[in-house]
């Protein structure tokens, strides 16, 4: 059933282009179209990677982290000051940010949610809610709402005469593919990773089997944090931000969750390259594409709700 | 190894936990014989899996004590209670369906041992159990009587001292629970560990329990020799009514 509408939601941007005449099938349209495939799937790479933090914490406590999107904004402006204010390379910058953003992960369970988690499910929603709200405000204090930019490899890679990727993009899917797949193998391998699966499976248990749950919350939430800042990072090379742009990217890591599959790392990694992909499709062959591109995204998520509430690999209990 | 004779090594002093109106457990008090293998029975609902959970920090008492190893361990959560000695298994086996077995061990390892000592133990156990061949299988793909091996001994990964098992002989076949029972002798006489079994079985209880003790609406109302427990009026009547 899931897959019968995925065909048809990918289809529908094809069916649109061809009834207003943006689809030619021509040599010079596919070149085109691929090049847009391949910038699609490399910034999927990037949404992956972010929207896995979100997944993570759902996964691990059952919350619903609203300020997740705020955390990718707090990255960008982060990299942004690395940038200006001392002239840090943004890459090299992730070696001064994640570290930094753990500690907030790790500062805001620790203060805030470890108090609520377990309980009911509005409470560290409202919370999160909150938290993100104090973050666009402190940051609006601190930058202004002006949109920033950080010029970063802007020219376009050729890969043939017709087909090219943005190099910032190449080097943003790059740099996320590693970090995701780093933290993958630190939560299969690691014993703390093990430790963060056995929470994620069965919290009472883990903890008579020694596990200090209190603490892997802390690690997971550190580590979600590093995941959405790294996340930031990456956008701020591509795109512009301000203070409000965190909230796009909440409800993109919504979207890409949803269809993984709450709690699902591997579908959270599935789930952000095809919303990715989907959105690219619907900016190259819908008139006005870039202005439908949440209207996609969240359809898409509605959706996938209706047809298959634990999306494409979540758990049947979900 | 020593038997531990005479000493105790847990003392539950008047335990209370109430649910709303229900009393689950009422002022139970008990002490468990050190280097022995217990008994805890009763019929359904007299209490005897809150006690458990009282006893492991799974749920938080009302009031009372818990006194292990001379310190008041009631109100400790889980995870510190099983780091002072003290593991469980479930009534209906909790193990990590999405973990291998192998995985399902390590992860009731103390961080405080090396990865490498954890394997090694891991190792051992597997093989105590005769689970070494599936150590790579998924837990959700263990038969139930696998489950209980690996929930076992997963249970034994820290050398607890104090090992609480709740219905162990539950679902599972002759052969296995024979099988499961000498482990646990073994544990006892030759490793010393003190035991606490809640069973239903009473066969496993009368023939391989030192000491009983009977609860019926969370209060205890019985305890003694196997032969002292099927003689006691309280007992009978707890069971079979008037």
């Amino acid at each position: 059933m899931l897959g019968a509408f995925l065909a048809v939601a990918y289809a529908l941007p094809f069916a649109v282009g061809i009834y207003t005449e943006s689809v030619f099938f021509d040599l010079q349209w596919l070149a085109d179209f691929t090049t847009v495939l391949l910038n699609g799937f490399m910034q999927g790479g990037v949404y992956a990677m972010f929207g896995a933090g979100l997944t993570l914490i759902f996964g691990v406590m059952r919350i619903i982290n609203v300020a997740h999107g705020e955390t990718v904004m707090l990255g960008a402006y982060m990299t942004w000051s690395a940038f200006f204010g001392l002239g840090v390379d943004p890459l090299l910058a992730l070696f001064l940010t994640l570290p930094l953003a753990f500690v907030w992960g790790w500062f805001v369970q620790k203060v805030l949610l470890n108090a609520v988690v377990g309980g009911p499910e509005l409470t560290p929603l409202l919370m999160t809610f909150g938290l993100g709200l104090v973050m666009i405000h402190v940051v609006e204090a601190i930058f202004t709402t002006d949109f920033r930019t950080i010029p970063y490899l802007p020219d376009a890679l050729r890969l043939s005469e017709n087909i090219s990727v943005g190099r910032n993009r190449l080097i943003s899917f790059v740099m996320a593919t590693v970090i995701s797949c780093g933290v993958y193998i630190f939560l299969k391998k690691h014993r703390i990773g093990k430790a963060i699966r056995a929470t994620a499976q069965n919290a009472d248990v883990a903890m008579v089997c020694g596990i200090n749950i209190f603490h892997i919350y802390m690690i997971t939430s550190g580590l979600a944090a590093a995941l959405a800042v790294a996340g930031g990072a990456l956008v701020s090379i591509q795109f512009g931000f301000n203070p409000e742009t965190g909230i796009f990217y909440t409800l993109q890591a919504f979207a890409i969750i949803v269809l993984g599959g709450r709690g699902n790392f591997i579908g959270a990694m599935i789930g952000g390259v095809m919303l990715a992909v989907m959105e690219s499709m619907i900016s190259f062959m819908v008139p006005n594409g870039t202005a439908m591109v949440e209207l996609a995204a969240y359809g898409l998520m509605i959706f996938v709700l209706l047809i298959r509430p634990r999306g494409l690999l979540g758990e049947k209990t979900d | 190894m020593s038997n531990g004779a005479g000493e105790i090594a847990l003392s539950v002093r008047d335990l209370k936990k109430h649910f709303g109106g229900i009393k689950a457990v009422d002022g139970c008090s008990f002490e468990l014989p050190k280097g022995r293998i217990s008994g805890l029975i009763g019929p359904n609902g007299s209490g005897k899996t809150t006690t458990f959970n009282l006893l492991t920090g799974v749920l938080a008492a009302d009031s009372g004590s818990v006194i292990y190893n001379g310190e008041n361990i009631s109100g400790l959560r889980p995870y510190q209670i099983f780091n002072r000695g003290i593991s469980r298994t479930f009534q209906i086996t909790r193990i990590y369906r999405e973990m291998t077995v192998f995985e399902n061990m390590l992860s009731a390892s103390s961080m405080r041992v090396s990865e490498r000592e954890a394997r090694t133990r891991a190792e051992e156990l597997m093989e105590f159990v005769t689970l070494t061949k599936l150590r790579g299988e998924y837990g959700g793909n263990l038969s139930y009587g696998q489950q209980k091996l690996l929930e076992f001994a997963r249970a034994l990964m820290t050398d607890p001292d104090l090992i609480l098992l709740d219905e162990p002989a539950a679902g599972v076949n002759r052969t296995l629970l024979q099988n499961l029972l000498e482990h646990i002798h073994y544990l006892q006489e030759d490793l010393g560990k003190t035991i606490l079994i809640v069973e239903h079985d009473m066969n496993v209880i009368m023939n391989h329990c030192e000491k009983i003790f009977v609860m019926d609406y969370g209060v205890k109302i019985a305890e003694g020799l196997p032969e002292e427990i099927q003689n006691n009026e309280h007992v009978i009547e707890a069971y079979f009514g008037h």
